[in-house]
């Protein structure tokens, strides 16, 4: 599993089980970029309220969120969210369809509302890209995300380009270290001849890239980095094409950390064998110990 | 092992084996205290002439010995940011488990990575060739170690870039 999936598997394995056998639930749970479920059944068991609590909703709703739940869940969005969370839908599992093929795939969208969510900007970003590309000049305006407390998401429609610049922050000098050595192979690894159409990569730390140089209140310290994704037309020209690359773009902090952290387990599981390796030599040091019972002159044992 | 390395710690060894003639010897400061001569430093007259082997400006070893134990410091080579983080966390991580190491000491002399503490009661305990043997393939090990993770390290980043770009093909 290197690359990571953009849909909740808690809300898809839930829901197909409630399917087949509705009954009361109450769960909350979180996914990446502290977003929270909240899962339930106020009324009857047949019917699930799935809200969502995002960071950058006010955000979201400047770039044009609400259009995009309405085209992806119509009916199902609740006028009025929960309480505390940002956006609830209604679900009555009486009304999805019998078909399974059908089915799965509600269940399927339904799971990747957060995704959904995010993917506002980008769509807003390659729409003014068409129509600056027809204008043949021009740049649109920039579209910050503040997904975390201390990083950000950066869109920018170009007529010839979208630009993604995601800011990266790192708490711990070890995961400081492996990112660098990371982020580098991501700007290394497109002079592969397989990959060359993929977006291009760049990579900056302390100081951020042109783009963003008129932001006033930028963290420049060396934890700091940017990382720049150039999307072409190719990318996006294509609705299918288009989804995926927002899906993929989006999880890209979470698959670059996914996998500093499994590179921090593996490394502990090496030095663990090694350190024990090292404990036989030594252990080999060790003269033997005489065991068994010791007897004095006249047969009785030996307590010391 | 390569024809540099194998002087070096052929003059480490020579060295451990001749300092390693420990005795039993107690305070003479404190009444019935008995403690490492090497870590009290309170009497000047039992601690032996310290003697440091280079191999290069980064990676040296220090041996201090003294009438009734001997402190062994080891810097390990570090090229870059990546090596001396690996090297930091694994040197952390041994000296965390020093209780089962016996000879490990708990915290480093300073400017070095490891240290180690042998006193009269390991050697007696303890086989003193088999100590030093332990020692010498420590010093063999930890740098080959330290180069494997950071190309496994390289390789997995490659791997993880080359397969995240490739999906925008599809």
């Amino acid at each position: 599993m290197i690359l990571l999936e953009s849909n909740n598997y808690i809300i898809q394995t839930t829901l197909a089980e409630k399917l087949t056998k509705p009954s009361s639930l109450d769960v909350q749970f979180v996914d990446f970029d502290d977003v929270r479920f909240h899962l339930s059944t106020p009324e009857r068991k047949t019917q699930l309220v799935l809200s969502m609590s995002i960071r950058c909703w006010d955000e979201l709703v400047r770039y044009g969120v609400h259009s995009i739940l309405q085209r992806e869940y119509g009916s199902m969005v609740k006028a009025q969210p929960e309480p505390e969370y940002n956006v609830s839908l209604e679900l009555d599992l009486e009304q999805f369809p019998a078909d399974p093929e059908a089915r799965e795939s509600l269940i399927q969208s339904i799971s990747l509302l957060k995704r959904n969510v995010l993917a506002a900007p980008f769509e807003t970003a390659f729409t003014t890209q068409k129509e600056l590309a027809a204008a043949g000049s021009g740049q649109g305006e920039l579209l910050a995300l503040h997904y975390r407390d201390e990083e950000a998401i950066y869109v920018q429609a170009s007529f010839d380009r979208v630009t993604v610049i995601f800011s990266t922050m790192f708490r711990e000098e070890t995961d400081r270290i492996f990112g660098k050595v990371f982020l580098q192979e991501f700007v290394d690894a497109r002079r592969l001849p397989t990959i060359q159409s993929a977006p291009q990569v760049l990579y900056t730390t302390n100081t951020p890239p042109l783009e963003l140089s008129h932001i006033p209140d930028l963290v420049q310290t060396e934890d700091v980095g940017y990382v720049t994704f150039i999307l072409f037309p190719r990318h996006f020209e294509k609705q299918p094409i288009a989804e995926s690359t927002i899906s993929h773009i989006q999880s890209f902090r979470d698959y670059l950390h996914y996998h500093i952290k499994c590179s921090k387990a593996y490394m502990h599981s090496r030095m663990r064998h090694r350190v024990s390796e090292f404990q036989k030599v030594l252990n080999r040091a060790k003269t033997e110990v005489a065991t068994g019972e010791r007897k004095t002159v006249s047969g009785r044992s030996l307590v010391r | 092992m390569s024809n540099v390395l194998r002087p070096y710690l052929a003059a480490v060894r020579s060295t451990l084996t001749a300092a390693l003639t420990l005795e039993d010897f107690s305070s003479q400061i404190v009444e019935r205290h008995n403690k490492p001569e090497v870590e009290v430093g309170g009497s000047k007259e039992v601690l032996l002439n310290p003697l440091t082997i280079s191999r290069n400006e980064n990676e040296r070893v220090l041996i201090e010995p003294s009438i009734n134990s001997i402190r062994l410091s080891i810097k390990i080579k570090q090229a870059d940011e990546i090596e001396r983080i690996l090297c930091h966390k694994f040197t952390r991580f041994m000296m965390q488990r020093a209780e089962s190491f016996i000879v490990l000491r708990r915290k480093p002399v300073k400017g070095y990575d490891i240290s180690f503490l042998i006193t009269n009661h390991h050697t007696d305990s303890m086989l003193k060739h088999k100590i030093v043997d332990f020692i010498i393939q420590f010093m063999e090990e930890v740098d080959k170690e330290i180069s494997e993770m950071k190309l496994s390290l390289n390789a997995r980043a490659r791997v993880v870039a080359e397969s995240y770009l490739s999906a925008f093909n599809s």
